[in-house]
């Protein structure tokens, strides 16, 4: 029956091309890295290392890179325990105002980043806070927290409230329930949030751009500023370095979430 | 013991702190700064309704989104209908395709268009080499860029919610259909299409929503004619240091974002809009 299969071939056609499209991208920056000419080209026509013995061999970038890494640590901490904390308390706790203090609380997700900068600049340049590590940490935790407690969250209202009931019964306070019963159950998704709040600082730019003035540059906003104004092949090989960052914390994440399906 | 859970809702009041010292602060600031100068004044909004600029840029930011929102439930329908019927395993590998990309930085992402589509990039080079066009084609700094890199970084947040929505269908809705009678096709528009519809209406406002604030793609990819509110607000803080008039403008981004924000949950529930849902 050709005619019925048809529309079946023409979907997955179709799907293909949308896939290319959205992986193309990234084949090309791969690509293109390990480019042998001094200038950008893609297809490359020579093969070499170059771009990432710069990168390395750059002070720049790897001062950069070590910032963005020391601010994403400190971000994943503080929004990982703030999310999980509020998670727990908007799914297994008793108020009201549910409704309305959840929605709050994932705002930020749809606020625009460069509302938010702003808003911060105003807040932090009195307290001459701005141009340092602690203003990307502070506007870092605020991008990052929403993330972390919709994960949770979503976790906690798939997982058995009633082992709780069970440890309040047998006479367990309820921070200890919390802390024994509630947090366990649900480790495997923290550790997947705490692993998407690390990628979303690590890879935040406005915030970056807005508050870290000259003296706090993160490895996204070294790469913002070399962009607009040339197009350093350098940049080719740290791209596809941040690629891979992403991509192993995401299959560490999967993999946190499938040990969650298994308990 | 009725209320043994009461205080776990205490739990949200670090998160609480923390969002009111750094996030509702700040954004009411923002609103007091717009009408202070430092006397109170409606002067920015006046500038705002005078110059005609702005409601360019408005006009130019919602005219991007709406494409961007259409381009990506064209793509992003399919994708996620397709995903619906595959076997587990292709569907593993279909969900990774599209989780790499979407977790990869939009600046790489940004930046990688910058090559591909550029005047001596593999598109230009291509379309050459078949002889399809003699002199590259403009595909950057201009509406073109800015819709295929707005579209590749929102697809994802439209194929998400329609893809939860789609496997909640019941297929034995559709063999009904057909053993009725209906044609493949038929079953589709009748009974899968109207079904899927909340996920549409919710990828479609999410992807709205992002791509009115979106600030970095039209950075990159666009030119001067695809100035939208938050490449304008950028200018008037960084170049012009006129923060009065970009807390102005971040104000109207807000409202406008905020605004669509309370209809939609109000009419479909957050549980949808954030994947939070029981599912």
């Amino acid at each position: 029956m050709p005619s019925a299969r048809l529309p079946r071939i023409v979907l997955w056609l179709f799907c293909g091309l949308v896939i290319v499209f959205l992986v193309a991208p990234i084949l090309v920056i791969v690509i293109a890295s390990f480019n042998g000419t001094p200038f950008l080209q893609f297809p490359p026509a020579s093969w070499s290392l170059r771009w990432y013995v710069r990168f390395f061999a750059s002070e720049r970038w790897y001062e950069a890179a070590l910032l963005s890494l020391r601010v994403a640590v400190v971000v994943t901490i503080a929004s990982t325990a703030l999310g999980t904390l509020a998670a727990i308390g908007l799914v297994r706790g008793r108020t009201r105002f549910r409704a309305a203090l959840e929605l709050f609380l994932v705002s930020p997700m749809v606020v625009p980043v460069i509302v938010m900068a702003v808003g911060l600049y105003f807040l932090l340049a009195p307290l001459r806070l701005t141009g340092s590590a602690a203003a990307l940490v502070l506007g870092h935790t605020i991008v990052a927290t929403p993330i972390v407690i919709v994960i949770v969250a979503a976790a906690l209202r798939l997982s058995d409230g009633s082992l709780e009931l069970a440890a309040r019964s047998l006479g367990a306070t309820w921070w200890r329930t919390v802390r024994y019963v509630t947090v366990p159950q649900v480790a495997p998704a923290i550790g997947a949030a705490a692993a998407f709040a690390f990628l979303t600082s690590f890879d935040e730019v406005v915030l970056a751009v807005f508050l870290g003035g000259p003296d706090a540059t993160t490895l996204p906003k070294r790469m913002w500023e070399s962009m607009r104004f040339e197009i350093d092949p350098t940049l080719t090989a740290i791209s596809t370095l941040l690629t891979v960052v992403a991509t192993v914390i995401l299959a560490a994440a999967q993999l946190a979430r499938r040990a969650e399906e298994r308990s | 013991m009725r209320y043994w859970r009461s205080r776990e809702a205490l739990l949200v009041l670090p998160a609480l702190a923390v969002y009111a010292l750094l996030y509702l602060y700040p954004l009411s600031r923002l609103g007091v700064w717009s009408v202070f100068d430092p006397e109170p004044t409606l002067k920015n909004y006046r500038q705002l309704i005078a110059d005609p600029v702005y409601a360019k840029a408005l006009l130019n930011t919602l005219e991007v989104s709406f494409w961007v929102t259409v381009c990506a439930l064209g793509l992003g329908y399919p994708l996620a209908y397709l995903m619906t019927t595959v076997s587990a395993r292709a569907r593993v590998w279909l969900m990774a395709l599209i989780m790499v990309p979407f977790w990869t930085s939009i600046l790489v992402r940004s930046f990688a268009w910058v090559v591909i589509l550029g005047t001596n990039g593999i598109v230009n080079k291509t379309l050459i080499v078949l002889g399809l066009i003699e002199a590259p084609v403009r595909l950057l700094y201009n509406l073109i860029g800015v819709e295929i890199g707005m579209v590749h970084v929102l697809l994802p947040f439209m194929i998400f919610p329609l893809y939860g929505v789609m496997t909640q269908i019941d297929p034995a809705l559709l063999r009904a259909g057909r053993s009725l009678g209906a044609p493949p096709w038929r079953a589709f528009v009748h009974i899968f299409l109207p079904l899927s519809l909340p996920g549409v209406a919710a990828g479609c406002v999410l992807v709205f929503l992002m791509a009115v604030g979106f600030y970095i793609t039209p950075a990159l990819l666009g030119g001067p004619q695809q100035i939208t509110l938050a490449t304008l607000i950028e200018m008037q803080v960084s170049d012009m240091l006129n923060w009065g008039f970009g807390a102005t403008l971040s104000v109207l981004l807000v409202g406008a974002v905020a605004t669509l924000f309370v209809i939609f949950t109000a009419a479909l529930g957050l549980d949808r809009l954030t994947g939070t849902g029981k599912a």
